[in-house]
Formats: C-alpha cells, structure tokens, sequence
C-alpha cells in the first residue's frame, strides 16, 4: 500500500518548509542562474498525471508551459518517492538534454538538493518541495486565501450556519486551508460554525463520503473537501446540500450543489518563472516560492448562482483587499478553539506561524491531535 | 442519542457488506484448504471492473456481474498458478495482487475520477421511522441484502450439500477425499473462482454501491481485513456476518463521534481497525470456539504421487 502523493505531500511538507524557513539553506546565492544549451522542458510526477487533484493540477500548467513557450515537455509518472528514484529519473533526463526540471511532491526534496548539485547548469522546480539551491527553488501556494473566500460563498448558501470540511491529515498546510474556510464564513455570519474531520485516508472514497454523511447528519449543509476524492461531493450531492472543492474544477463530481472550487493555477508562477530562466535573470529564493491570489496561483471557480448577491460583493471586495495586500484570513484577533488566542488584534499572521499552524479556530467543532 | 446511534447503525452496512463478502469467499476457499491472500487484489479488479462497465453502459447490474466474473477471473488464474501447477500459495497469493493492483493501475486510466450514477438505497419509507434499527434494516442497498442471502447461501452449500461435504474433506484431507473419487483440484479451482467472484462483488460494491466513483488503491486494505476476518469467523460463514458488523462498526463511528465534536486522536483513530485486527486474531486465538474449525490441510499443495 502507498501514501498518495498529494497526502504524503501535506504530511510533511508542512513539517520540513516550516524547518526550511527557519534554517535558510546558505547554498542559495544571489548569482542569477545560467542555463547551460537551449532550454528543454521535463515533469517528474509521484503518481500518475491523471490523478484528479494535485498532479493533475500541476500536468495542467505543463500543457500551458508547452504552448507558451512552443516546445514538448516531457513527462515521467509515478517514480517513486524516493531519491535513488528521482535522481535515477533526472539523471536520464539531463543525459538527454533536459535543462529545466519540475519536479511534483514533497518526498522528492532531498534527491532533488542532490541532482541540483549535480547538474549546476540545470534549473529545478519543486513542487511542494522543501529544499533550495543556486539552480532549485520549491514552491507552494497560499491555498488558505482561496478556501476564506470559499468560505464566504459557504456561508452564503448555509440556512443551518453549520459546514463541514474533510481534510487528510492535521499539518499546516491542511489546517490553513480549514481555518480559513471556517474564518470566511464568520465573515459572513459569525454565528457559522464548522465540523472539522482529518480522514488519515490515501485514497478511499467510501469511507471519504461516509465521512460527509457522518457531518451532513450532525446538520451541516455544506461540504468543503480539502481531498481530491469524489466521495465527499457525490455523498453531499445525494443528501441535496451543497459542496467546495480543492485543487481542480469540482463542479463535475456535484453539478448541482457545488458552490465553488479553490484552484491551482500553476502556470501562473511556472512560465513567468521559465521565463526568467531562459532569460537568464532567475535567482532563485533561498526559503523558497511562496505564491497566492495576488500571483493568481490561487484562484476561485466562478461561483454557483446560490450565492446571494450581498455575499458575492462581499467576496469580491475580499478577493480586492487579499490581491492588494490588505487583507489576511488570518488577521487578529484570531482565537483558537478553545478560546485562547493565536494572534493578537491589530496584527497579522507571519509566514513563520502559518507553516506551524497546529490549532483550530474559535468555532470548530472537532479535534486536532497535533496540540495534544 | 437515538437519532445519532440510528444514523451511525444506518451507515454500518456499506463498511460491513465489502469485508463480508470478501471473507465469506475467502471461506469457502480455504475450507477447500487453498490460502488466497489475494483478496485485496480481486477486489480491486472487481472495483474498477464495476465501474469500467457502468461508466460506459449506464447500468449499475451488468457492471456488478463484470466485477463479479473479473474477481473470479484473476482468482482462476491464481488457482491455476496455486492448485494445478502447485505453486506456493502464499507467494502465488502475494503475486496475485501486485498483479491485481497493477492492472487496475494501467486499465483505469480511462475510468478514474469519474462518478456515475451507482446503485442507490432503498426508500425505507414508513419503515425508516422505526426507532434505532429501522434504516439499519429496510435502508440500504439491495447489493447489502445479496450480500446476507450469499452468506446464507454460502454456509447451507458448505455445510449442508454434498458439493460443501466434499470441499470440507478436499481441505481436511486431500489424499482421502482423492481416494474417495473427489476431483481435489476440480474442487479447489472451483473453491477459488467462488472466492474470486465473492471478493469481485465486494469490490463492486466499493466503487458502484459505496461511492459512485473509481480510484486507484480505493479497497485500501480491506481484502486483509477480510482474511483475518475468515480466522475471527473460524471458517464459519454466518460467523463472519458478526466480524464484518464489528469492524464496519467501528468504522462508521469513528467519524460520527468527531462529527459531534468528541475530542479523539487522528491517529489512534486510523489505527483502531488494524489494532482491533490484531485484538479478534488473539481473541480467536484464545478461544476455544471451533478450535479445531481450521482446515487440516490449509495451505498445502496436494500432489497425488506424495500421499502416504
């Protein structure tokens, strides 16, 4: 049995970024990097590219990398998480000229500090990476900007001012993503309350939608799925309440009650990012890409005609204040659940305390085993 | 409280009714003395056969009989592999589902993350008002109530039909029953398919019953489940109801106790179905229930020239 890439992802990438943004690797130089010959496009992906969430999202960007910059990336699926593995594959790659390599998981970082070493003259993405070199950089998006929003929308929909939302497991970049949407729809209404459940699932879409029947019968009427999985949304679909997606376009698991979509747009920071590559005026960070809305990484499907139009103006003024860098869903005060508080009023969340989040906000209604 | 535990007693079924089968099929192999450890990989097939089939032709029934004849197709080929060239049956087993997991990996491709209008429950109607037990009872699928008539079907043919006496000597003692004119391996094979197709079902339930959808790894470990499941059950099928209501149980609940805010560890929850694995095999183990239940010849290739 295998962890999933996406989940295996969130459980540490959490961990190790948080580590990266303490510890700045001291091999990152401020030398722009120098691609070495002409520049050959390659994606390493964990599982397979038709996954229907996180690798999906990422071979989306690459169809959009390919027609920018008129070229054929070239693909590898489903190397393992290991680094005798990843370096096995971009050493085959390098030999055959790639020069620019994505690489898509977590469990990837430490093979790709190793193949950056290497090859110096090759340039590395890394995809929920951990690790940062002259020619690597990692990146991960602000997902928790999209799901305040979506949790606006939510909020919206709500008559009961119950949500639910599935997360896989309790790590930070998990639980922004549930604060957030909790937050959001305070925002609205701050009386919403929302049932949080960690699945501890791969891929088990059975136990995923009983999961959201479990919530839909404690009187929550609308679903957030923070996993790729369609049993959530189909479990929701079938009850006639509504759901909110994650990485991709949900809206096909659940034509009717789906309210939106948080998703990736990946190509936003992959070709602007190539670009400078090519152009030779790429310095990678040494802590690492950390893109959102602002960038337009992170984005919003339209939302479903079910939002009252109050709350969509209220959305839309959000999504301003967020892309102006006025905004935070976590702008204090904001209280843990248990009342306590994580930051305090007037100021706003640091990069540090969002890569450590392991509380639930004010409002949640489950546990988080990280605190204990 | 009643409407929670009535909710959590309604949902036990779609949790239950996959290990059931599987360990009802699983049975009936191994009391024909053939250990298939490939269950995880039949299901699988199962599964994704299933929902191959309802995706491209809409109907939920003839994508239940494909995951039915696939389970019992790669079942044969194990039995081929385990029964007629007489190879390890553990080690055959273990191949069998990599290669079961493999296929589903390639195959899918075309199939994953497409939902589809599955089996649906029925209406309990005026019967689903029936405090603590009505939605238990008239709420759930058909695939749940088959799944019952099988396992009731299962034990009266291998305790009460000649085809289930001879099974029983076939894996009691081989060179007896081949001395008595029973076909071993003609039994065995057969044995096996029936495990294979018992085990497609539970995998069809999976996908087209529990949740409309295909994804790669989605049995997630419940074919062994099911096999300690058979060893709880000591090769009893009506017994393996009991093991298969325990452990969907506690699957259904742990997610019903978060929901209403009870302050539980994530982790110990994951680990509880294994943990109580391990719990039901030393109970089993202890107990002196059917202590004598296990197949004397469980596990062992039969070759007629070796008999003494």
């Amino acid at each position: 049995m295998t962890l999933s890439p996406s989940r295996r992802r969130l459980l540490a990438t959490a961990v190790t970024l948080a580590t990266t943004l303490l510890l700045p690797l001291s091999s990152a130089s401020a030398e722009p990097f120098k691609l070495v010959g002409k520049p050959k496009i390659a994606f390493i992906y964990a599982a397979s590219a038709k996954d229907g969430g996180w690798n999906e999202s990422l071979d989306n960007a690459r169809r959009v990398v390919e027609k920018e910059f008129g070229v054929k990336a070239a693909v590898a699926e489903s190397i393992a998480e290991e680094s005798s593995a990843v370096k096995n594959a971009i050493d085959l790659f390098v030999q055959r000229g790639f020069n620019i390599i994505v690489t898509t998981t977590y469990g990837y970082s430490d093979g790709v500090l190793e193949a950056a070493k290497k090859h110096p003259g090759v340039a590395f993405l890394a995809a929920a990476g951990t690790t940062n070199a002259a020619n690597l950089e990692s990146f991960y998006a602000r997902t928790y900007e999209g799901w305040y929003l979506a949790g606006m929308a939510a909020a919206g929909v709500s008559t009961k001012k119950k949500l639910g939302v599935l997360g896989g497991f309790p790590v930070s970049v998990v639980n922004w993503d549930v604060n957030a949407f909790t937050r959001g729809a305070q925002a609205v209404d701050p009386a919403t309350q929302a049932i949080v459940i960690y699945t501890n699932s791969w891929w088990d879409p059975v136990k995923e939608g009983q999961v959201a029947k479990a919530m839909l019968d404690q009187g929550a009427d609308v679903i957030g799925n923070d996993l790729s999985s369609a049993g959530p949304f189909t479990a929701a679909e079938k009850a006639g309440k509504a759901s909110v997606g994650f990485q991709l376009d949900m809206a096909r698991h659940a034509p009717k009650g789906h309210v939106t979509s948080v998703v990736f747009r990946w190509e936003k920071h992959l070709v602007p990012t190539i670009r400078k590559i090519i152009a030779g005026t790429w310095t990678p960070s040494e802590y690492g890409a950390f893109p959102g809305m602002a960038d337009g990484v992170v984005e919003l499907t339209p939302l479903s005609a079910k939002v009252p139009a109050p709350v969509k103006a209220k959305i839309e003024d959000a999504k301003a204040k967020i892309i102006a860098g006025k905004l935070t869903p976590f702008d204090g005060p904001v209280l843990k659940q248990d009342g306590s508080t994580a930051v305090a009023a007037g100021a706003s969340i640091t990069d540090e305390a969002l890569w450590s989040m392991d509380y639930l906000v004010k409002g949640s209604i489950g546990s988080m085993p990280a605190t204990k | 409280m009643e409407a929670f535990v009535t909710s959590w007693l309604a949902t036990l079924p779609t949790f239950a009714t996959p290990l059931l089968l599987a360990s009802v099929g699983l049975i009936i192999a191994e009391r024909a003395g053939v250990v298939s450890l490939a269950a995880e990989g039949y299901m699988a097939v199962g599964a994704l056969a299933a929902a191959a089939v309802t995706l491209t032709t809409g109907q939920p029934g003839w994508g239940i009989a494909l995951g039915v004849l696939a389970g019992a197709a790669l079942a044969l080929l194990f039995g081929i592999v385990a029964v007629v060239f007489r190879a390890d049956q553990i080690l055959a087993g273990l191949a069998t589902v990599a290669a079961g997991l493999g296929i589903t990996g390639v195959v899918g491709r075309e199939y994953v993350h497409q939902t589809f209008e599955g089996v649906a429950p029925f209406d309990p109607g005026m019967l689903g008002t029936i405090p603590w037990i009505g939605p238990l009872l008239f709420g759930q699928d058909p695939l749940v109530y088959l799944a019952l008539a099988v396992t009731v079907a299962s034990w009266w043919a291998v305790f009460h039909t000649r085809f289930g006496l001879r099974l029983r000597a076939v894996g009691e003692d081989p060179a007896t029953a081949d001395v008595a004119g029973v076909d071993v391996q003609l039994h065995q094979l057969v044995a096996v398919a029936l495990c294979g197709a018992l085990c497609g079902l539970g995998g069809a339930y999976l996908s087209v019953a529990g949740s409309s959808v295909w994804v790669e790894g989605m049995v997630a470990g419940r074919g062994w489940i099911a096999l300690s499941l058979v060893i709880f059950a000591r090769w009893q099928p009506l017994r393996a109801v009991l093991g298969a209501a325990l452990f969907g149980g506690v699957e259904a609940l742990l997610p019903r106790l978060q929901a209403v805010g009870v302050d539980m560890p994530v982790y110990l929850g994951a680990m509880l179905p294994y943990a109580l694995t391990i719990a039901v095999l030393i109970a089993a183990g202890v107990s002196r229930v059917g202590a004598t239940a296990e197949p004397a010849s469980l596990g062992l290739p039969y070759i007629r020239q070796d008999r003494r």
